[in-house]
């Protein structure tokens, strides 16, 4: 199985977990969450030059490549649009907010891989 | 949290209990009660919902238009819908209110209306849009979204505890 998609899938997941259990506690987004959902942003950005890379080298979207990259776009999109939505109300609803982040990341980061790999259309 | 600014001085009121002359700042500079608490959410998953609708409602139209026109111009609906509800619910003010009301209606008839039809009329609909089969293929979540979204509606309704 691809790392990259294992590492991309820990750090979603644990991401929404961790907010989700603020969120539990009552919490308003705090710098655990909200560094849990710069780590989504992070991986997003290694797994965009990680791409970069493994295309210029010779392994090929199997899929369609504009549709992966649409993809990767979008994705790098949302933990920003979470972080500044959730940070102009702080109850603890802001923390699943931070932790639908992650979740659409995780989705969208399955949908990347059967593109890369070439399976199924839209 | 050390961050200066913090809007809601409260932490502990009560989720979606509209406070008179909050001085809660919205979208636009506005005090908007919809878009606190739980509505926080609702409104992130509409978000959510309208650019993965929209993405694919264009990538459908653009790519395979012919195959399944109606189909098609249903999910392109949808994704206007999703994207009129977000905004709406977001916004402040009575008449946003109002489309928001209308949007997140039509959202419901939607998917019950296509989720029906898409499992009697499997040729008109093929699985690939929002609303088959309730929205099967997204979890079912467009069917719980608009159900959420009136009862919050119902919640946060002008005059109800305001002014």
């Amino acid at each position: 199985m691809d790392p990259f998609f294992v590492i991309g899938v820990l750090v979603c997941v644990l991401s929404a977990v961790l907010c989700v259990g603020a969120a539990l506690l009552r919490q308003p987004p705090n710098d655990i969450t909200i560094l849990s959902v710069a780590a989504v942003e992070l991986f997003l950005l290694a797994y965009a030059v990680g791409a970069a890379v493994r295309q210029l080298t010779g392994e090929p979207v199997l899929g369609e490549p504009w549709e992966f990259w649409g993809y990767l776009l979008t994705a790098l999109v949302v933990p920003v649009a979470a972080f500044w939505w959730s940070i102009l109300d702080k109850t603890r609803w802001s923390n699943i907010v931070l932790a639908a982040a992650g979740l659409t990341v995780f989705v969208m980061l399955f949908r990347m891989q059967q593109i890369w790999e070439g399976v199924a259309g839209l | 949290m050390g961050r200066g600014g913090r809007a809601v001085s409260s932490r502990k009121r009560t989720d979606g209990a509209d406070r008179p002359g909050s001085a809660e700042i919205g979208l636009d500079g506005l005090p908007s009660s919809r878009a606190k608490g739980p509505g926080r959410l609702l409104i992130a998953v509409y978000g959510i919902f309208a650019l993965a609708t929209t993405a694919r409602a264009g990538f459908q139209i653009a790519t395979k238009f012919a195959e399944a026109p109606v189909a098609y111009l249903l999910s392109a609906l949808a994704a206007v819908v999703y994207v009129v509800a977000t905004v709406s619910l977001a916004r402040p003010g009575a008449r946003a209110y109002a489309v928001s009301f209308i949007a997140v209606s039509l959202e419901l008839v939607g998917v019950l209306t296509v989720g029906a039809l898409s499992i009697f009329d499997a040729q008109a609909f093929p699985s690939d849009t929002v609303w088959s089969a309730f929205g099967r293929g997204y979890g079912f979540v467009p069917l719980v979204l608009p159900v959420l979204g009136l009862l919050w509606l119902r919640r946060t309704r002008p005059g109800r505890d305001g002014p």
